[in-house]
């Protein structure tokens, strides 16, 4: 088990910039999950990381030992890193049994068999695959395989583990299943872990803590919750689900605590608090987050209390979805999307008005919203 | 342990260093295998005297190849491979039409039987048929005869038909290869939707399949019709005897029947041949360029079998008459007349097995084999090692140099075995005299190498590239290095296209006759210069002899062969 440690990390292919000035600290023992759509450079991150790619620019340690420097032109091998790797096509050998597709990283490096036989049962024991040991790998479903790549990432016992997608290909249900029995397996073995991956309830259900990523660099890093209810940028909101993102002036500023400020904004056709990070100067435009989930739907003459943000509008129209009902109330401000009882049934064109409590409102200054 | 961080950086020059080195050897091997003739084809074109002496330089080899004469030997070469391309194309459809999407009985056996006579060296089969189709004792015209009772022979293998005719048996397989699988994995809901709009089965395949298959068939046939511009055993068995000339004999006749030989002559006419096929790939790139040959995308169709009813006999007797043409009535002419005293007088007093003694106790003809399996087994593990590292080198890295690596080895494919054999001809020549290579066996090994990269490269290049780069990168994540990793995981995932690809560049030795003649000398005779001295000297009896021996190695090759295939298939698929 050890640390890694991304210092200013940036790769270019030629003029384009996959990624730029990425810092990283990853504690021992630490599930850490990069996040970002496709193309935002967190698998070329994990990449180097892995020595699969050689950052041009920036210092990356795993542990006390600095494995690629490119101040310094010190670059080691992928071989030499002592990691563990699950890629997104699982790439099992199809040449080999299950058995030799996990005894690879103990053959390479020489171990002796007896020693080899142990820790392979023990890594198929530990994905519950040792019955298949002497199976040909093509003759895997797609969750056996993914079993067989975690046994193999695993049976060297690396510093690091480095998981690239290993769930896209799956199944929704798999997929689930799959993802709690590898936090399970994680927080068992205490592995230091960097997980890349493009579904944002995935990384909010297995990490300690989500990098999201955009256009090859970092937008925030934290607690899955933090970054869900408190995020720093406009991007980092709209990433998770669909929240109502609203633009208010700010009129008053008061500080709450440590980490929260209160403000009194105003907006088309609304007035009323919300937190926010950071102090706002009176007249700033901010961006205000208010989520689905924490909004709710009242009698257009009712009131609201004296803690919420109230909207006056009409429905627009509902989406029946199951567990909920979407319902878009068109308002002064722009549409607002609520998530209401699935029960609930509006008719289209009903006055009605949109109550959020102003803790659940969220404002995120303008500067940082426009990258 | 920041220490060892110094220790690791001494790792990063080899990483560097080795893909130059790598690119330099493999340029130098390529270069003396490709660009050397190519640059002696020139160079001697050029030159007033045969290699070695001294001479000067002029332009008469061009002169004497533009003439009359030329242009009609010219019209001759694009008139026959044109006759003989379009009606192949014509029956390859059909026959990958039927074993692809009918339902016609033993499909899978018929596709082994009728893909064989590409497998067959074609100077047996030309052997064959110029005792099959012989005008005067040819046994066709003896059972013509025998059979009507007229005394007229309406076969004559020496004659343009004759030429034609010999041609399309390879092509027609040739084609069939190539096609087929477009055939087979074409994405049936494209013509299930044509159905749909109201168009009957002919018409649907008229508009729908064939223009599908456009691109992939325009590009096999054009194919074909290089071949046939470079083909030398179908005009030098049947066109030369009766006075139809073409390029590659001219080159052949040029050096080998005249005397003295004409090397300025056949230097300049192969270095216009050459530029002549350069323009003709050209056009093809142009032709195909942005047109995918592939109709598929790669998942695992089930083309719609279409249910002929009774005429799945019909399409059956189509196929099998294909095979007892090219293989039964060749292969039983040589069988025939290795037991008879004289080839044309078949009467049970003539019986004999002397030819089978004469034949197993010359040491000429052991001394063939014995040459031919040599060079054999040692010229496809060669030239497949090369494939195999230069198709790695442009598929798997990013190497600077790359790109050349490749356009070298895929030079050769432009030359026809004789402008090769001619161009190494002079080259070994001007070797310093401390490389004995002219005149050796080595001459030959390097001629074959030097033709059978091209093929090596593809084959191991598809074979690269159906490996997913992950399969690499994981080895190398997991602990192995660049060798480790070459070893346990990408040689033992692409060992099955090696052997596949090792058969077809020994059955391309064992059939090579248009090189070897130009290069061997006495001692370093192959099996093909065997049978060519032979048939010259008109023994046809030991002829057929030796030419069902080489039938039993084909026959062999091609099941080993296919048996890689099959276990490759069952290992990649289950």
């Amino acid at each position: 088990m050890s640390s890694v440690t991304l210092e200013n990390i940036s790769k270019s292919f030629g003029d384009f910039n996959a990624v730029s000035g990425v810092d990283l600290r990853v504690s021992e023992g630490e599930f850490v999950t990069l996040l970002g759509p496709s193309g935002c450079g967190k698998t070329t991150t994990l990449r180097m990381v892995a020595g699969l790619e050689q950052n041009t620019g920036g210092r990356i340690s795993i542990g006390s030992d600095v494995v690629s420097d490119a101040a310094r032109g010190l670059f080691v091998p992928s071989e030499r890193r002592q990691l563990g790797m699950v890629f997104q096509s699982y790439a099992i050998w199809p040449h080999l049994t299950v058995f030799e597709n996990v005894a690879y990283p103990l053959r390479v490096r020489r171990r002796p068999s007896a020693e080899i036989g142990e820790r392979v049962s023990k890594a198929l024991l530990l994905v519950e695959m040792e019955g298949f040991a002497q199976r040909p790998a093509p003759a895997l479903s797609g969750g056996q395989q993914q079993r067989v790549a975690i046994a193999r990432a695993l049976v060297s016992e690396p510093k690091v583990l480095l998981l690239d997608e290993p769930l896209s290909n799956l199944d929704a249900k798999l997929r689930l299943q799959m993802g709690e029995e590898f936090r399970a397996i994680q927080k068992r073995l205490g592995m230091t872990t960097i997980y890349v991956t493009h579904d944002q309830s995935e990384a909010m259900a297995l990490s300690d803590r989500v990098v999201v990523m955009e256009r090859g660099k970092i937008q925030q890093i934290g607690a899955p919750e933090e970054i869900y209810r408190f995020p720093t940028k406009r991007t980092v909101a709209a990433f998770f689900g669909t929240p109502n993102l609203l633009d208010a002036e700010v009129e008053g500023c008061e500080r709450l605590d440590g980490r929260r400020v209160r403000l009194d904004v105003v907006g088309k056709g609304w007035r009323g608090s919300c937190e926010a990070a950071d102090e706002a100067r009176p007249g700033e435009v901010v961006t205000v987050m208010v989520r689905p989930e924490d909004t709710r739907i009242v009698m257009a003459d009712s009131g609201a209390g004296e803690q919420e943000l109230k909207w006056s509008g009409h429905i627009a129209h509902t989406t029946y979805r199951g567990a909920i009902r979407s319902v878009v109330v068109q308002t002064e401000n722009g549409r607002l999307t609520v998530d209401a009882a699935a029960s609930c049934n509006y008719a289209i064109g009903d006055n009605v008005n949109v109550v959020a409590h102003r803790r659940a409102a969220w404002a995120i200054r303008k500067d940082e919203a426009l990258i | 342990m920041p220490v060892r961080a110094s220790t690791w950086r001494r790792s990063r020059p080899p990483i560097l260093r080795g893909p130059a080195i790598a690119v330099i050897a493999l340029v130098v091997i390529l270069g003396f295998l490709s660009v050397y003739p190519l640059s002696m084809l020139l160079y001697g074109s050029l030159h007033s005297t045969p290699p070695g002496m001294a001479g000067t330089f002029n332009l008469d080899g061009y002169q004497e190849v533009m003439t009359r004469q030329n242009l009609i030997t010219l019209l001759n070469t694009v008139g026959i491979s044109l006759a003989k391309t379009i009606p192949s194309v014509v029956i390859a459809v059909v026959l990958a039409w039927i074993l692809a999407r009918t339902d016609t009985p033993f499909r899978g056996t018929l596709e082994v039987l009728i893909t064989l006579p590409f497998f067959i060296p074609p100077i047996l089969t030309a052997m064959a048929w110029g005792m099959l189709g012989n005008p005067q004792v040819g046994l066709l015209n003896q059972l013509f005869q025998w059979a009507t009772g007229s005394s007229s022979a309406p076969i004559n293998v020496y004659s343009y038909g004759g030429v034609v005719w010999h041609m399309m048996q390879y092509s027609v397989p040739f084609l069939f290869l190539l096609i087929v699988d477009a055939f087979r994995a074409m994405d049936p809901s494209l013509e299930e939707a044509a159905r749909m709009c109201g168009a009957a089965r002919w018409r649907t395949f008229r508009t729908i399949t064939l223009q599908l298959m456009l691109p992939a068939l325009t590009g096999a046939a054009i194919l074909s019709f290089i071949r046939g511009i470079e083909n030398f055993e179908s005009p030098l068995f049947f066109g030369s005897p009766a006075g139809i000339r073409v390029i590659t004999t001219d080159i052949y006749d040029s050096i080998n029947q005249r005397s003295p030989p004409q090397y300025q002559y056949a230097t300049a006419a192969s270095f216009v041949i050459m530029v002549l096929l350069f323009l003709i790939v050209l056009l093809q790139w142009k032709l195909l360029r942005g047109r995918s040959f592939t109709t598929v995308t790669g998942k695992g169709y089930s083309p719609g079998v279409i249910k002929l009813g009774k005429w799945r006999w019909a399409t059956f007797a189509f196929c099998v008459s294909f095979f007892f043409l090219t293989v039964v009535l060749p292969i039983g002419q040589l069988f025939i007349g290795s037991f008879f005293k004289f080839f044309g007088f078949y009467q049970w007093d003539m019986l004999t097995l002397d030819h089978y003694r004469a034949v197993f106790g010359s040491s000429e003809f052991w001394r063939g084999l014995g040459n031919t399996m040599y060079l054999g087994l040692a010229g496809a593990s060669l030239t497949m090692v090369l494939g195999g590292v230069v198709a790695y080198v442009s598929v798997r890295t990013k190497w600077r140099g790359r790109l050349l690596i490749d356009a070298m080895a895929w030079l050769p494919w432009m030359m026809p075995g004789i402008v090769l054999g001619v161009g190494f001809l002079w080259g070994f020549a001007l070797l310093p005299h401390a490389i004995p290579i002219y005149g050796t066996i080595w001459a030959l090994l390097l001629a074959y190498i030097s033709l059978g990269t091209p093929l090596s490269v593809r084959v191991m290049s598809s074979s690269y590239a159906q490996l997913s780069y992950d399969l690499e990168e994981c080895s190398r994540v997991h602990g192995a290095n660049w060798l480790q990793t070459m070893w346990r995981v990408v040689i033992a995932l692409a060992w099955p296209s090696f052997a596949i690809g090792w058969v077809l560049i020994f059955f391309g030795i064992m059939r090579e006759l248009s090189a070897s003649v130009l290069l061997y000398s006495v001692g370093s005779e192959v099996l093909s210069v065997v049978l060519l001295k032979l048939w010259a000297n008109g023994n046809a009896e030991q002829v057929s002899v030796i030419g069902l021996i080489m039938m039993a190695l084909v026959l062999i090759f091609r099941w080993v062969q296919l048996k890689i295939m099959k276990s490759q298939l069952g290992t990649l698929r289950a």
